[in-house]
């Protein structure tokens, strides 16, 4: 057991003091001279042309000083994955909430009433809501020119539907396995429309410089990969865009990443003289306009042997992605990676659809669509093993992949699979048995996900005169702790507490290239780059120590931030004494890292059906069902999370903590409701309810360290997983406590009702 | 959609009679403020834009729960969600009025919104509504041409439209005490998480003659958020009136006040939480007799 | 309209003598007039409890109060809460148990906390979570945070 200095401690956070005393800031905090407010006007409707805009009362009013409107901006088109996003709705509006014109105003009050003044005219098209009827043959376009949009090579477009890409992975004969297994089950499970619910808005501030430069401050959760795609969407050079974060955002779990409000800021700042222009979401923007987690439809169905073993499984996986792709067409990949289980088949087909329809646009959320085939894998693992008769742990820890075994659906080697153990943890702490007490039922699930590969960061080590170091990094920290796991490890290489070092927020024009804080890659691959960056470092303050010290730089230690000797442990020097010896008239340490992911089977080399690490995990839930109401009181949840290496244990505690509680509400409550006319009917915290203090069951964390050879220490990733078993392991409960099998998210206590009353 | 509050006039009167007169002045355009928590979402909502607001708390006189042994418990206009709450008395004497009284809100709401305020809203899912009802309250309504008092369950008109008028202020509630070997209670089931509108609320008193013979001399079953408006289920009470009381009577007596409902929303489930609720609050209610 | 209300309020300790439109809501004194930003805006109906501040030591949302009618009160925000660069013991504990994570919530939730122990110097769980059920949190899942109220609690009565 390696002994390190900062690696593995439950430090409290570097951000913690800011935050307790109110003075961190984000967003809205940030303070702007000669700032307009803008709003923006949005679509009534789900499915529309747009015949006509007239804003010539709207220009008039006094106060106004920019409106715009989306044909001004014909030729942009924006999308990480397929470009098809206006900035501002062009020729028709595809949901209701869809930005069509926007007003920037010398304070809120005007703007709004400038939007009053703004007169479009619609004529209405038929809207399609379901994702299976946009799949039908002649199902009315929601994209007609699909077939034209750029698109990255591995996405796959149906051409001539509404279906924006379309994927499959397997391996093996799925008939042979089906013919050869004793018992087949298919089944369908369904997942809603959830919401992200950072108690932060979106906001943003843009403004032009005279050279035609634009800076746009943004809670952003991937600043670099948002310039290119501003750059992309409009034509212009890298360096014409600079993003700059604020130092905090306060949540994100992917539903800030990006094309919403800040690029409506950017088309009126166009027009303000140079002045900043800023729009922050109202909490209802947030829920119409911004994106959603995918509602999914999952059928699979599974061939076993009698004694439990998986022969042979089909999924097919349809994403309901919205009015426009956003991040479906990856969302689909990756899910589809996973969408056959962390379990060793020998026959497997998944098939992956990403549809378009008239709703709110649905894009990356905390899991990217793998809680969704979590849900369906996990309730039918129990559905099996019910039928034969088989434990369900035991039926899983027979099936699950062990060192080596490839996985049954990309055919990668896997390798640091940390499952058995996180499985057997909760079998061991939970006394686990089949028993159960009135209406009160346990239920297992596990499941895994990759991180996006390839992927790269880059990251800047300043050490300076006084031996304070900076890291400059864009990587962003909304809550996961990304700031005090990188001090963590610049601290664990130069020996220096944790105090000394300050970790910057990202400015594109300064901090080296991120691809992104998502994907639970952050602690991995800007890990890496940090880890790289203080070995850079370190060895320049080394170098200068060696020939201070006329010794070999292997014979030179560093404890608590001084250089010695090994053979003269009582000279010690301090780093700043080193650099300021050696550099009398100024000058800092610079150490430089950067660490890119390369795996086989590249495609375009862009996505990769091959990940870096895998996380895996396993949650455990006991639940009380009150048979009278309906109502499902989750008593206690146990959850086991293989992170390779624990950076810092109450950091990653803290994100089991939070993530089974995010879990809950998607599992039992959390439903965005869409009207008739596609129109969000419960768009705010008084009727879409997350969590509060009083519906947390008791959380019982598990850190289960099984190490990935190439990430810093071991560490792999968590924030994602967290949320992935939990639907499952809850449902599973139920049915264990009264004999109920709902298979459609969330559960509701109607739902459970009507369920027991009918048997 | 919710915009930035339209301009407005404020005035803050020191004394009942300036509140009433500033009623009668601005008439129609003014609205009283107090706690605020419904009528400010209201404003920002733009489904009220009212000219002028007047602003209660300043009136010392309205803030007031006085108990005694004759009148019973009197709540003056300004007291808040959370003092009728922590009330010794109201807890010790009328604690269903406590029960409704924290169904409200989180501490916050409860530390600003006064529940005449509550009353005033008349909103159909209302907590305190169906626990003043079934404590047989009266409202004090007063206007620059009088006074009137009305009882409460005859207060409401429709969802969130009651008998007060643009010129009148609801200043006192008036709970008459409750005879002895009486029990009441206050159950609610929220719409989805703890902290939530109420999906059905049931306030139940119940009078027997005697805590051993446990005959049933009166009753009172109110239902909120199962109706336009909160409401008696009559047709339950007389069934529950002159019986001895047990489990079996109580079960039919629950599906006969579930058979009085009729919620627009999420019916059938809210129909059988009736049935689930008012047996369990009347059993909550009779054990209350004998303690 | 060009009708304003002057307030007279203690927000800190300091005292503030303001002309106020009638229409502005103490959120927004807070955040812009006075140039606090430690008070969030997260929802604007009351729901989320990001914007909490404590008005004569009680808890309440002021995205649904109006400047005007805190005339006379004495406000205290998350900045007000460390005296002479001392924290509050409810803000060590934050710290210490890994209560914080995106922080948005915290000082609303800090608040709140303070309200309860104040009134309450030794609530229970339960009484803990029903101080706390108005203000939302989509990070900590909760536990750290009632854990750390909890150990405050212990601070508080060591230093008595």
């Amino acid at each position: 057991m390696k002994n390190y200095f900062a690696i593995g401690k439950p430090l409290p956070r570097v951000d913690a003091l800011e935050k307790v005393t109110g003075k961190a800031i984000y967003g809205d905090d940030l303070r702007f001279s000669n700032l307009l407010y803008g709003k923006v006007l949005r679509s009534k409707y789900a499915h529309a042309k747009i015949l006509n805009i007239n804003i010539d009362k709207a220009k008039k009013l006094p106060g106004v000083r920019a409106i715009v409107v989306g044909k001004e901006m014909s030729s942009v088109l924006g999308g990480e994955a397929i470009m098809d996003y206006p900035f501002l709705a062009i020729n028709k509006v595809r949901y209701v909430g869809e930005p069509v014109a926007a007003v920037a105003a010398i304070n809120e009050e005007i703007a709004e009433e400038a939007l009053d003044l703004i007169e479009v005219t619609y004529e209405e098209l038929p809207a399609i809501f379901d994702p299976l009827k946009a799949m039908e043959k002649d199902a009315p376009l929601i994209h007609e020119n699909m077939n034209s949009y750029k698109h990255i090579p591995v996405i796959k477009p149906i051409e001539n539907s509404n279906i924006c890409h379309h994927v499959q992975f397997g391996n093996g004969d799925t008939s042979k396995g089906f013919s050869e297994s004793d018992h087949v089950f298919e089944d369908t499970f369904t997942t809603q429309m959830v919401q992200h619910g950072s108690i932060e808005p979106h906001v943003a501030i843009a403004q032009y410089d005279p050279t035609g430069k634009i800076t746009v401050w943004v809670n952003n959760d991937g600043p670099h990969r948002l310039r290119k795609d501003l750059a992309k969407a409009q034509g212009v050079p890298l360096k014409q865009i600079r993003i700059i974060n604020p130092p905090y955002i306060g949540g994100g779990f992917g539903g800030k990443g990006g094309l919403k409000e800040e690029t409506i800021c950017i088309a009126l700042a166009q027009k303000t003289q140079c002045r900043p222009v800023k729009i922050l979401l109202s909490r209802e923007e947030v829920f119409t306009s911004t994106i959603v987690r995918h509602p999914s439809i999952v059928k699979i169905k599974t061939g076993v042997k009698k004694d439990g073993t998986i022969l042979a499984r089909e999924v097919k996986v349809i994403y309901d992605t919205g009015a426009y792709a956003e991040k479906g067409p990856t969302v689909t990949i990756q899910a589809s990676t996973a969408a056959a289980g962390p379990y060793k088949i020998p026959h497997v087909k998944v098939d992956g659809y990403c549809v378009y329809t008239n709703k709110t646009i649905a894009g990356a959320y905390r899991g990217y669509g793998i809680p969704q085939v979590a849900w369906a894998h996990e309730s039918q693992m129990d559905i099996i093993a019910d039928k034969l008769g088989i434990d369900p742990i035991e039926i899983r820890l027979k099936n699950i992949l062990d060192e080596e075994d490839i996985c049954p659906t990309t055919r990668q080697v896997m390798t640091s699979i940390g499952l058995k153990e996180c499985i057997e943890k909760i079998k061991e702490d939970s006394a686990w048995n089949k028993v159960h007490r009135q209406n009160i039922g346990r239920g297992i699930a596990c499941a895994f996900k990759n991180t996006k590969t390839p992927s790269g960061s880059a990251t800047i080590v300043k050490i300076n005169s006084d031996g304070s170091a900076e890291i400059l990094t864009s990587s962003i920290e909304e809550g996961q702790g990304v700031k005090t796991i990188l001090a963590q490890i610049l601290a664990e290489e130069l020996k220096v507490p944790l105090d000394n070092i300050t970790v910057s927020s990202p400015d594109t024009d300064l901090t080296p290239f991120d691809a992104s804080s998502t994907s639970s890659r952050t602690t991995f691959h800007m890990g890496n780059a940090v880890k790289k960056a203080a070995e850079d470092a370190k060895k320049q303050i080394l170098t200068i120590a060696s020939e201070i010290f006329k010794v070999g730089i292997r014979d030179l230690r560093i404890e608590n931030g001084k250089i010695y000797a090994k053979q003269n442990p009582s000279k010690k020097l301090s780093i700043s004494e080193l650099i300021t010896s050696r550099y009398g008239a100024g000058m800092d340490i610079i150490g430089r890292g950067s660490y890119y992911t390369e795996v086989p089977g590249q495609i375009g080399g862009v996505r990769s059906s091959q990940s870096i690490f895998w996380m895996y995990a396993a949650h455990e839930a006991e639940v009380k069902v009150d048979p009278e109401t309906g109502r499902v009181e989750v008593l206690r949840i146990r959850a086991a999370h293989d992170v390779g290496k624990a950076i810092n244990p109450l950091t990653c505690e803290g994100q089991i903590d939070g993530g089974v509680v995010h879990g809950i509400g998607p599992a039992l409550f959390e439903e965005m409701i869409i009207g008739k006319k596609g129109e969000v009917l419960n768009p705010s915290f008084l009727d879409y309810k997350i969590p509060t203090a009083l519906d947390i069951p008791e959380i019982i964390p598990f850190i289960i360290e099984k190490h990935h050879k190439e990430g810093p220490y071991g560490a792999k990733g968590i924030g994602e997983m967290t949320v992935v078993p939990t639907a499952a392991a809850i449902s599973n409960a139920i049915y264990n406590a009264i004999g109920v099998r709902i298979k459609d998210l969330p559960i509701t206590p109607e739902k459970i009702l009507k369920a027991f009353i009918n048997q | 959609m919710l915009r930035k509050i339209k301009e407005f006039e404020y005035f803050a009167p020191s004394t009942l009679s300036d509140a009433i007169s500033l009623l009668a002045q601005y008439n129609g355009n003014a609205k009283i403020f107090a706690g605020g928590t419904d009528l400010l979402i209201q404003m920002k909502q733009r489904k009220l834009t009212p000219e002028y607001l007047i602003d209660i708390k300043n009136i010392s006189e309205l803030n007031y729960i006085k108990y005694n042994e004759d009148e019973g418990l009197k709540i003056g206009a300004l007291v808040t969600h959370s003092s009728l709450a922590n009330s010794e008395i109201i807890q010790e004497k009328f604690n269903i009025l406590a029960e409704a009284s924290l169904a409200v809100g989180s501490v916050q709401t409860r530390n600003k919104g006064t529940i005449v305020g509550n009353i005033c809203t008349s909103s159909p899912s209302a907590d305190t509504p169906p626990a003043l009802i079934a404590l047989d309250a009266r409202l004090k309504l007063i206007s620059a041409k009088g006074e009137r008092i009305v009882k409460i369950k005859d207060f409401f008109t429709d969802p969130f439209k009651n008998i007060l008028k643009e010129t009148e202020l609801l200043t006192e509630i008036q709970v008459p005490n409750l005879p002895p070997n009486s029990g009441g209670a206050y159950l609610w089931l929220p719409k989805i998480t703890a902290v939530d509108e109420t999906l059905v609320g049931v306030g139940v008193v119940i009078t027997v003659d005697d805590a051993e013979d446990n005959v049933c001399t009166d009753v009172r079953i109110a239902l909120g958020s199962v109706a336009p408006t909160p409401m008696r289920a009559e047709m339950a009470e007389n069934f529950l009136k002159g019986k001895r009381i047990n489990d079996s009577i109580i079960k039919q007596a629950a599906e006969i006040a579930s058979n009085e409902t009729s919620p627009r929303s999420r019916a059938e489930y809210r129909k059988e939480m009736v049935k689930v609720y008012v047996k369990r609050a009347l059993t909550q209610a009779v054990k209350r007799i004998e303690q | 309209m060009d009708h304003l209300v002057n307030i007279n309020l203690k927000i800190n300790g300091e005292d503030y003598n303001l002309n106020v439109k009638p229409n502005t809501l103490l959120l927004d004194l807070i955040r812009d007039e006075i140039g606090l930003t430690g008070t969030k805006r997260g929802c604007d109906t009351g729901e989320c409890g990001a914007c909490t501040v404590l008005i004569d030591g009680i808890a309440v949302n002021s995205c649904l109060l109006l400047a005007a009618e805190v005339d006379g009160k004495s406000i205290t925000t998350i900045e007000g809460l460390s005296k002479d660069g001392q924290l509050d013991p409810l803000q060590e504990t934050f710290i210490e148990e890994g209560a914080v994570q995106c922080g948005f919530c915290t000082p609303g939730m800090i608040l709140s906390a303070k309200a309860l122990l104040d009134k309450n110097p030794d609530p229970t769980e339960e009484e803990i979570k029903i101080a706390i059920a108005g203000n939302l949190c989509r990070c900590t899942g909760y536990k750290k945070i009632i854990q750390a109220i909890s150990s405050a609690v212990i601070k508080m009565r060591r230093r008595k």
